[in-house]
């Protein structure tokens, strides 16, 4: 890696942007401002550029356009005058290259020593509970337990009903879900609480804490809602522990993963500039919107994609200037295909464009240039899963439910391991996430696996990931591929729909 | 005339002077063979230790102090003039209005200091801290600024030699580090770039985003040539960063239809200079001669063979 090269590249490409020749684009802030915007986000999310280095250029940047607009004519320059009042206040308020800023707090995971040495469990549950608390009822449909050491849940999904506040706030609403009128006890007797999570995200009511942790031999959970009978979730594994579906990752109960050959794992050596660009593809392939309406195009990418794809040609060569990036690469004209494909234009790519894509993303596209909706709509339902793929790039990867509401399907998972840095920047790039998923559903169809929402607690991050397109029809088996920098793997699992009432 | 082989860098460059708002009046600050002077301020030290014990500080003493805490700046380079043509223009007034403006807040309020009912828990004190911290840190961006916008208000002839002070600052200790251990080479090299492309413009025709510049760091001069066709035309330069101080700073870089690139004997009004008529060529020893800058810029020395 040529930090020195980043650096360079960055700094080379602000001078061409004084000299006005970048495109000036109808953006806010000085003209050029995007494109190196999108070029540090690149060169620090691989880890070439210091973010703070990256963040002195692009303030240099802008104070050194600004201040040869103090005496501008409108007219003829390309940016808006800046009065001095102004150019003093712009830019970040802290002095240069001061030292790292710690780490954002996260809900920090349970210090207690034997909860941390635990091993997890991760349990398929696959059983629904129905409930009514006065106006307000529905079923709690629990996809999964999951405990590990930040604590432990339920992946669940919620079908609300209440003829008075449903039109108002969705059916998902957590405020309408009575959490405390359910009672959890163990077979021994011990009691817990379910909860939102703490820290989670109230528009995603899909992870429900228990507390606390169930012990360690606890056999089973019984879930009663208000009034009615409990509904049990055996923890066991299936297979009993140590059995057959006992898990392939040492430290995990429960959470099998498919064994024999339902699982292959290949080695692939993905340079970081390569895997950067690969993440930026299928963030486009996964955020393309669909053609539900009518039939027509829902419209080209716009606003910070296309500004994401106009610097597409200044991230490769960045990244190749910054050396994480072969100029042999295939990627890059994979990309330049998709930009062609999704009518991208001005990507800036210099290499033509490949028919060699992989098949995920062409099922994707064809499935955009279909050009009409699905003639039909898949029932709502779920299916439970807890199954644990083999590490990739240090992140180990536990799929924990797949659930089909309204139209919208998500797969929800928990990524375990050391995650880069969060990177805030113009690409929309999840570090949290620093993986590629793909589910093939039984027709062959391939559905890109698009971080929706995260919660993160110590080196655990739950995700929800919406699959885009959405599944059709409730598939019977489905496989998962996901792939990181150093190798992919490939699963096939089996699924069991269950549908709400 | 001043004719000294191997000088400082600056020895091809006149005297300029600049006038400056200062108290009621306005002051000569002047600049001379690499030192800034108030004559206006017969012992700028004495009056630092008057401003130290509450009498106000003279601007032409706040702008000296300002121009040496800039002297190794590389921001300097990000910010100031890339050419003739890229002129940066600030007046007095908008140093005040800057000035005004930074008082104003960076949109942290102001609030005087927070009464407390009960002790601070460990949260509150880390928060209160925190704050602290980012209105120093913000204070201090202001600050520097303020700082640049004061030394850009001095004209072109004090920000192009500002530029040249920084490079010499740096130009001899190329591998090492700057304070935070971060490389200095990717800021002098983007500065020499910024800086060769519109001389190459000028000199060739060519366009600005064909010419690729690297740094020279071995014995000599470094290289110049042209290769491709068409978009694929390439100016390829290399050249040792005292190029920027000796040569461009001086305003030696076009000099009689040559690029300028080296300075065999610097002086005033008269300098030997090594200087390529194309690329690819040999550059060959050539006498130049100056002459004070064209009107609305005396202090661009105006050089020709």
């Amino acid at each position: 890696m040529d930090r020195e090269g980043a650096e360079t590249y960055l700094r080379l490409l602000a001078e061409a942007a004084m000299r006005g020749s970048l495109m000036p684009a109808a953006e806010p802030g000085p003209p050029g401002t995007s494109r190196m915007m999108v070029v540090a986000h690149a060169l620090t999310t691989v880890g070439a550029l210091d973010p703070l280095v990256a963040e002195e250029i692009l303030d240099d940047f802008r104070l050194a356009v600004s201040v040869r607009l103090l005496r501008s004519d409108p007219v003829q320059s390309p940016g808006q005058p800046v009065t001095a009042a102004q150019w003093i206040s712009q830019g970040r308020a802290v002095p240069h290259r001061r030292p790292p800023a710690p780490r954002p707090p996260q809900d920090e995971p349970p210090e207690d020593d034997a909860v941390q040495s635990r091993p997890d469990r991760f349990v398929p549950v696959g059983l629904t509970v129905p409930f009514r608390a006065g106006v307000v009822s529905g079923e709690l449909c629990l996809m999964s337990f999951a405990q590990t050491s930040s604590g432990a849940r339920f992946i669940a999904a919620w079908e609300v009903s209440t003829p008075e506040l449903e039109s108002r706030l969705g059916r998902q609403h957590p405020g309408l879900i009575p959490f405390d009128l359910f009672t959890v006890t163990d077979d021994r007797g011990g009691r817990y609480q379910l909860d939102h999570t703490p820290g989670g995200d109230l528009e995603w009511p899909n992870e429900i804490s228990l507390r606390p942790p169930p012990a360690e031999g606890i056999r089973w959970l019984d879930v009663a809602p208000p009034y009615r009978q409990p509904v049990r979730v055996d923890l066991r594994p299936p297979g009993g522990y140590g059995g057959a579906g006992s898990p392939p990752v040492r430290g995990v109960t429960g959470g099998s993963s498919p064994g024999g050959d339902a699982v292959q794992v290949s080695d692939i050596k993905l340079s970081p500039g390569e895997h950067l660009l690969v993440m930026l593809a299928e963030r486009l392939l996964s955020w393309t919107p669909g053609f539900p309406h009518g039939g027509r195009p829902a419209g080209p990418p716009i606003g910070p994609w296309r500004a994401m794809a106009a610097g597409f040609g200044d991230i490769i060569a960045a990244l190749e200037a910054a050396d994480v990036l072969s100029p042999l690469s295939p990627v890059p004209a994979r990309l330049a295909t998709l930009c062609a494909s999704l009518d991208l234009n001005g990507h800036g790519i210099a290499v033509p464009p490949t028919h060699d894509l992989p098949e995920p993303w062409l099922s994707l596209l064809a499935h955009y240039q279909r050009r009409k909706p699905d003639p039909a709509q898949m029932r709502d339902g779920y299916a439970a899963l807890a199954a644990s793929l083999p590490e990739l790039d240090g992140i180990r990867l536990t799929l924990l439910g797949l659930q089909h509401t309204r139209g919208s399907s998500a797969l929800h998972v928990l990524a375990q391991g050391q995650t880069p840095e969060p990177r805030p920047g113009p690409l929309d790039i999840d570090l949290s996430f620093p993986l590629s998923l793909w589910l093939r559903d039984s027709g062959g169809r391939w559905h890109a696996g698009r971080p929706d929402r995260c919660h993160r607690a110590g080196l655990e991050s739950a995700i929800r990931l919406r699959l885009m397109p959405p599944l059709t029809r409730p598939a019977d088996r489905v496989e998962v591929l996901a792939g990181g920098r150093s190798a992919e793997v490939r699963a096939r699992l089996p699924l069991h729909w269950r549908y709400p009432s | 005339m001043t004719s000294v082989p191997n000088g400082p860098w600056y020895t091809p460059l006149p005297a300029c002077e600049a006038t400056v708002p200062c108290g009621q009046g306005r002051h000569v600050v002047r600049w001379e063979a690499g030192e800034l002077r108030l004559p206006s301020h017969s012992d700028p030290e004495a009056e630092l230790v008057l401003a130290a014990l509450g009498g106000e500080k003279a601007r032409c003493v706040e702008i000296a102090q300002t121009w040496r805490r800039h002297l190794a700046d590389l921001t300097v380079l990000a910010i100031g003039p890339r050419s003739a043509a890229d002129p940066v223009e600030v007046s007095w007034d908008d140093v005040d209005a800057a000035a005004q403006a930074s008082q104003g807040g960076w949109g942290v309020p102001r609030h005087g200091a927070m009464k407390l009912a009960s002790p601070p828990t460990a949260a509150i004190a880390r928060a209160v801290s925190r704050r602290m911290q980012y209105q120093q840190e913000a204070g201090q961006a202001s600050q520097r600024r303020l700082d640049m916008l004061s030394l850009l208000a001095l004209g072109t002839g004090f920000q192009v030699r500002l530029s040249g002070h920084v490079i010499a600052a740096h130009a001899g200790r190329l591998d090492e580090p700057d304070e935070h251990g971060h490389s200095i080479v990717p800021a002098l090299k983007a500065a020499l770039a910024g800086r060769l492309a519109p001389v190459a413009e000028q000199w060739l025709g060519i366009d600005p985003d064909q010419v690729e510049v690297s740094l020279h760091r071995d014995g000599g001069w470094g290289s110049v040539g042209l290769t491709g066709r068409g978009e694929q035309r390439r100016l390829r330069v290399s050249l040792p960063v005292w190029w920027l101080a000796r040569v461009w700073a001086c305003g030696l870089a076009l000099t009689g239809r040559h690029l300028v690139v080296g300075v065999e004997r610097a002086g005033w009004p008269d300098a030997q200079v090594l200087a390529l008529r194309a690329p690819g060529t040999e550059p060959v020893s050539l006498s130049a001669h100056a002459s004070a800058g064209p009107p609305g810029t005396p202090d661009a020395p105006h050089w020709e063979i």
